[in-house]
Parts: C-alpha cells; sequence; structure tokens
C-alpha cells in the first residue's frame, strides 16, 4: 500500500440546471480515498451526497454539470488520471473495470426484461473477450461471494427476485471485474432489518477479502460506523466535517453533526436522550448567508446570546480546516463543540 | 412479500418438469379461455353484421325482380323463381331462416354467391381483392412502425435538438391529416398540377395484360401501383408512432436501469436496443396489434382515391351495390383478422414482457 490516494477529489461543484437558473447541488468538496479504505458520505436528504456519489462516476443526470474541480484517480501502476476531463470511450472503459457503483436494489437497478444472467454477460462482454464458459464460471464466483445461488439466481429475471437479492445480484454484479473502488448508493435502504444485516456482513467480508476502497452515500449513521474507516459529513452540498469514524462520532467537532447523532437512538449501552436538530435543510437554490447551518445551529445562538446567530456565523462560510490528525471541520466555533448524551435509563 | 416473490425460482430448481407441467397447464387454459372469447366475438359480430346489413334501405333482389316483371312480362313467382336460382338468395324467407341459412353456411365455410356480380362466389372474391390490401397495407405498416420507431428514439435522445422540433412539428401535422385528404392532395398537386407522375396508368393493382407471375418485372409493377397507396399510409400513420415512440423513450431514458447501464461501461449501441429501445417499444406493441387488424380492412377512401382494388375498394361497391352477401363476407374477414391480431398480440405480449409471463395465468 502507498501513500497515495486512489481517489483524489478537489474542490469539486456539480450544478444543475433548472428553470430559475443553475444550482449547485455540491458546493466544492475535497476529499481523498486511499487504498483499501472505506469512506461513509452521511447527511439528511438533499445535502448533495448521492449527487457527490454520481458525480465521481460521472453519471450526473443530463441537467447535471460539473463546471469546476477534478476527480483524480490512481491506476494500479501509478499514472493518475482526471475523471472529469475524460473522453467518452476512455470513460465507458473506466467505469465498472477501475470504479463500479452499487445501487439501491430497490430501484429499478435491473432492466427487467432480461435475464440477470444476460445483464451480467452484458457487463463483462462489454470491456473484456471471455469465452462463454469463462464468463458463467466468473458470473458463478461472484454470486457465490454474495451468497446467491447461481443456479437459481442467473436464469431469473429480476422481478423474480426479492428485494434483498436483488441488491445481492447489484453488490456481485459491481464485482465482476474487481474494481479497485466502489461507490455504494444507500446499498441497505429500503431492506428490512434482517436482510439489512446480511448485506452488511456480505460487504464487510468482501472488503476484507478484495480490499477495495469504498464509498458509500448513507443517512444511516449505524452503517456508517460499522462500515466506515472515515466519515464525511455533508451539510448544504458541502463537507462539513471528515475525520476518522471513531473520532467523528466519539467526539463530532461540528454541531450539525453531533445533532445529527443525537437523533439517533444508541443501538447498546444506556438509553439516551433523543433530540431532533429544528428546522429543515436550507433550499441550495436559496442559501442563507455565511454558514448555511447557522440558522439551525443552538451552538451559534448560545454565541450569539440570543439574538440570533453570531456575527460571523453570519457573515463568513467557514472553511475546512484541521482540528486534529486526521480530523477536518468546517465551524467557525469548533472548539466550542460539546458533545454529551445524556442518559435517561441506566443499563438497557 | 419477498417470500412469495422468490417463491417461483425457489420451487423451479429442485422440480423442474413437475413445475414446469403445472406452469404449462396454467399458461394454456388462459390461451384457451382468450380464444374462447376470440371465437365468440366472432360470433358475435357475424351476428350483428348480418341483421344491419339486412336494415339497411333498399333491396337489390326485389328491384331485380321487379324489373324481370315488367321487362318479361313474368310473374312475380316466376321472376321470384329465377332470381333465387341466380342469387340463391330469397327475400321472402323468414328473417330467421335466412341466419340460420347463413350460419350453417359459414361452418361450412361458405360464404353465399354475390349479388352485384351474379354467379360468382363471396369467397372467390374476397380470394381476389384480399391479397393487394394485405400486401400493400401490410408493407406501408412496416415501414411505418420501423421508420416511426427509429425517428422516434432519435428524436428522444436528441430532444430539445433540431431533429427532435423539426420532427415534432411534420409529425404532428401528418398525424392530424386525414388519409383520404393526403391522397386526394397527391392526385391533384403532384399528379395532376405537377405531372410528377400519370394517376391513371397507376389505377388498379397491376397493369392490365400483365400476367401474375414471380418475376421481377411484375413484382416492379405491382410496386409501381401500390406505391402511392403506400406512401399515403405511411404519411399519415408515421406521425403517430413517432410522438408516441418518442414520450416512451423519454420515460425509459429516465429509468434508473438505464444509468446503471451506462455505469456499467455498456457500449452505447448495446444501451439503446436492449436497454432503451427494448423496453420502450413494449407499450406499442398492442397499439400494433389494433393497427395490423385493421390491414385487413385497408382503408376505402385511400383505395377508392387511387382506384387499387383492394378490400376497401371491393366494400364501397358491396355497399354501393346492396350487395349483402359480400359485404357480410367482408365484415366477417375484417372482424376475424382484428380478433386474431389482438388474440396474437395477447399471447405474444408475455413472450416479450417477462412480467408478464407469469401473471398472465393468474389474471
Amino acid at each position: 500500500m502507498t501513500d497515495e490516494p486512489v481517489l483524489a477529489v478537489r474542490d469539486l461543484v456539480v450544478e444543475y440546471r433548472t428553470p430559475a437558473g443553475p444550482v449547485r447541488a455540491v458546493r466544492g468538496a475535497s476529499f481523498d480515498l486511499y487504498e483499501g479504505e472505506s469512506l461513509a458520505l452521511v447527511g439528511e436528504s438533499g445535502c448533495g451526497k448521492t449527487t457527490l456519489g454520481l458525480a465521481l462516476l460521472r453519471l450526473l443526470p443530463r441537467l447535471g454539470s460539473t463546471p469546476h474541480g477534478e476527480v483524480r484517480y490512481r491506476r494500479a501502476d501509478g499514472s493518475t488520471v482526471d475523471l472529469l476531463t475524460m473522453r467518452k470511450e476512455q470513460l465507458r472503459r473506466f467505469r465498472w473495470h477501475e470504479a463500479a457503483m452499487v445501487f439501491q436494489g430497490a430501484m429499478n437497478a435491473l432492466n427487467p426484461v432480461l435475464r440477470v444472467q444476460d445483464q451480467m454477460y452484458d457487463t463483462i462482454r462489454a470491456h473484456r473477450s471471455m469465452s462463454a464458459s469463462a464468463a458463467r464460471k466468473r458470473c458463478h464466483e461472484v454470486l457465490d461471494m454474495v451468497r446467491l445461488e447461481p443456479r437459481r439466481v442467473m436464469p431469473s429475471y429480476p422481478h423474480e427476485l426479492s428485494g434483498g437479492m436483488r441488491q445481492r445480484v447489484l453488490i456481485a454484479m459491481a464485482l465482476l471485474l474487481s474494481p479497485r473502488v466502489l461507490v455504494l448508493d444507500e446499498p441497505t435502504t429500503a431492506l428490512d432489518i434482517l436482510t439489512q444485516r446480511s448485506i452488511v456482513d456480505v460487504l464487510q467480508e468482501l472488503r476484507r477479502e478484495l480490499g477495495f476502497a469504498m464509498v458509500f452515500v448513507t443517512h444511516d449513521l449505524a452503517l456508517a460506523a460499522e462500515l466506515a474507516d472515515r466519515v464525511a459529513t455533508m451539510y448544504a452540498g458541502r463537507i462539513v466535517e471528515l475525520g476518522d469514524s471513531r473520532d467523528v462520532f466519539a467526539a463530532p467537532r461540528h454541531p450539525y453533526t453531533a445533532g445529527l447523532i443525537r437523533a439517533v437512538p444508541p443501538a447498546v449501552g444506556e438509553a439516551t436522550e433523543i433530540s431532533s436538530i429544528p428546522g429543515g435543510p436550507p433550499s441550495l437554490a436559496a442559501l442563507p448567508p455565511g454558514c448555511p447551518f447557522s440558522v439551525r445551529c443552538g451552538l451559534s445562538a448560545e454565541v450569539g446570546d440570543g439574538d440570533g446567530p453570531a456575527g460571523v456565523c453570519v457573515q463568513a462560510d467557514p472553511e475546512l480546516t484541521r482540528t486534529g490528525e486526521r480530523h477536518e471541520v468546517a465551524c467557525h466555533y469548533s472548539d466550542r463543540v460539546e458533545f454529551t448524551r445524556e442518559v435517561v435509563v441506566d443499563g438497557v | 412479500m419477498s417470500v412469495t416473490e422468490a417463491d417461483p425460482v425457489a420451487a423451479a430448481a429442485p422440480t423442474r418438469p413437475a413445475v414446469l407441467r403445472v406452469l404449462s397447464a396454467v399458461w394454456r387454459s388462459y390461451a384457451f379461455r382468450r380464444i374462447l372469447k376470440a371465437v365468440l366475438t366472432v360470433y358475435l359480430v357475424a351476428t350483428f353484421t348480418f341483421f344491419l346489413v339486412r336494415l339497411l334501405p333498399g333491396n337489390p333482389v326485389e328491384v331485380y325482380i321487379n324489373t324481370l316483371m315488367q321487362q318479361n312480362g313474368m310473374s312475380y313467382d316466376q321472376a321470384a323463381n329465377m332470381a333465387k336460382a341466380l342469387y340463391s338468395f330469397d327475400p321472402g324467407k323468414p328473417l330467421v331462416v335466412q341466419y340460420l341459412d347463413y350460419l350453417n353456411g359459414l361452418l361450412h365455410g361458405d360464404l353465399g354467391n354475390s349479388i352485384g356480380s351474379p354467379g360468382t362466389t363471396v369467397g372467390s372474391i374476397l380470394v381476389a381483392y384480399l391479397p393487394w390490401t394485405l400486401f400493400s397495407v401490410g408493407i406501408a405498416l412496416i415501414i411505418s412502425f420501423c421508420l416511426g420507431i427509429l425517428l422516434g428514439m432519435a428524436m428522444a435522445y436528441r430532444r430539445n435538438g433540431v431533429i427532435d422540433h423539426v420532427l415534432s412539428v411534420i409529425g404532428s401535422l401528418l398525424h392530424s391529416i386525414p388519409n383520404y385528404l393526403l391522397a386526394i392532395m397527391i392526385v391533384v398537386f403532384l399528379g395532376i398540377q405537377l405531372n410528377l407522375f400519370d394517376v391513371s396508368q397507376m389505377r388498379g393493382a397491376y397493369s392490365p395484360g400483365v400476367t401474375p407471375e414471380f418475376s421481377a418485372d411484375f413484382f416492379s409493377d405491382v410496386m409501381y401501383h401500390a406505391g402511392l397507396p403506400i406512401t399515403t399510409y405511411v404519411l399519415t400513420t408515421i406521425g403517430s408512432w413517432m410522438l408516441v415512440m418518442k414520450s416512451s423513450t423519454v420515460e425509459t431514458l429516465g429509468e434508473d436501469y438505464v444509468t446503471v447501464a451506462k455505469a456499467r461501461g455498456l457500449r452505447d449501441r448495446r444501451i439503446a436496443t436492449a436497454y432503451v429501445g427494448r423496453n420502450a417499444v413494449l407499450p406499442l406493441f398492442s397499439q400494433l396489434a389494433i393497427a395490423a387488424g385493421f390491414v385487413v380492412g385497408g382503408s376505402i377512401l385511400i383505395e377508392q382515391v387511387f382506384q387499387y382494388q383492394g378490400i376497401g375498394y371491393l366494400l364501397f361497391r358491396a355497399v354501393n351495390d346492396r350487395d349483402y352477401p359480400l359485404m357480410q363476407g367482408i365484415f366477417l374477414v375484417i372482424t376475424i383478422a382484428v380478433v386474431l391480431a389482438n388474440l396474437v398480440a395477447d399471447l405474444l405480449y408475455g413472450r416479450l414482457d417477462p412480467r408478464i409471463r407469469i401473471g398472465g395465468g393468474e389474471r
């Protein structure tokens, strides 16, 4: 393993064209993804996390574009390439072979009129010339990896599979060409608890065995805590906190992250107070001045002595700055964030 | 929910033959029920046309009997007997008996004798006219459907571009022009005023003196005569295929599996055919089936304008002559064609869309 990141995102901006003019869904995101590492992008709905995930593979819908920034990918041989300036055919070869994506199985992610095996063969054939029996063998391998029975699943149509099975098929399909980076978009959303559990187990195991790096987009903090080495919290199109998941979950330095964690009941240990963050996420088309979180921020209100947010919060949008060895936060008062949870009931 | 969905798959592997047998039995009974329904429909329409045709004012046999009585001084009975021998049709019989005779004839494949051209059977007339309609309208439908689908997809892929805007305008314009009007316009403007071709020579299904045979000469002569009707059919129907396909493709392009296919690095052509095209064309198949059914009916007005000797042209003549048996025969053939096309479409749809395959048996 080297110190160079496999994926380096710098100041990435994603814009959507709307009738009212361009709206920035991602406003300058920067992060590194190292080999074999797992990074979680967490945040509320509409904070731009899925858009960022799609932008990494340049899969934005027609109206989306990336006017600024770079997504630098380092190949196994050490050469680097900026995805945003790749040509069409180059990009086609890059996708899935170098970086694959696991979509939500609950979505209509599989073509309803083609058998699972044909969709898998399609994927192989688009990138490699492989004999039919070798392709078949490879499909069996990846389906075995996600603990599906190849003989049953391969000749099925997507509608004949349950949601959990479809999700596994999508994971298996992502592994077909042994990519070095995997982007997962809400891989467990819309599945029942037990199915979620088994998907998480499969992902853990695969990462241990295959050693790919992964970026996964989720609003499920428990999943992030379990699967991620590092966590990036997104708010209004920006990464507001980035750090090792242990640090971030034990001692968040951004009031928004702290609020998110407080809103989730802990699965083990003492039952603590649960509190929500007041207000809702701001519209990306009309962001408040300064820090976009200031209007909902309890800390800022506290500093401002009840006259609304503190002056500096309204004047300037804070930059992501280093506060710990591997911890970056975008908050003017990050040193004053206190994270304690009041215990309501002991030892449940 | 997930358990029941997974069931057919789970059950299929270990006891394949048994499951297959059960499934095919269900499928067969579904097909059986559909066929039964189709036969019933044909019977009902045949019955309705039988009575409706007889409600038309004017009766050719009475007219003929009257003529015989006046010209040859025959008595009514003599004239009626003569007419009966000629027409195999007796207006004096009660309607119910006529109806039973008609049904009995149908069961034996006998459509009766034509009144307009005495001495010839309706069956032989149909055999002479039907192929021309099948040929011209069939080819037109295939051209129109295939071209419309390709253009519709092109519009969807380049939506809001120049191609899209130009084709949208042309498509809605063509869609709104009645086909007989376009036919008349072609004859008047292109044929007579601009004199691009000799309209009178292009009449009929093939040139007089040319013998039907399997040769390049005969085929080119047939195409020469069918050219204008085919052009008119294509131009007046392509607009709707184009526009429907465009909206269906735009919808499909927004589906997740298309984004996923792109993410998988599939080649554009593969995505366009197996992922976008295949799914976008599904909703058009029921319309294609209906259109295919009406191929047999041809178009009365187009065939009339171009004097093309197909079923539509024949129907126009039959109505004018009050040729009851011929009208009944034509309506019956059209009905059977429409019902059959829908039946085939229903049975075929399951082949095209696997989601219906299992559900179809239960519904």
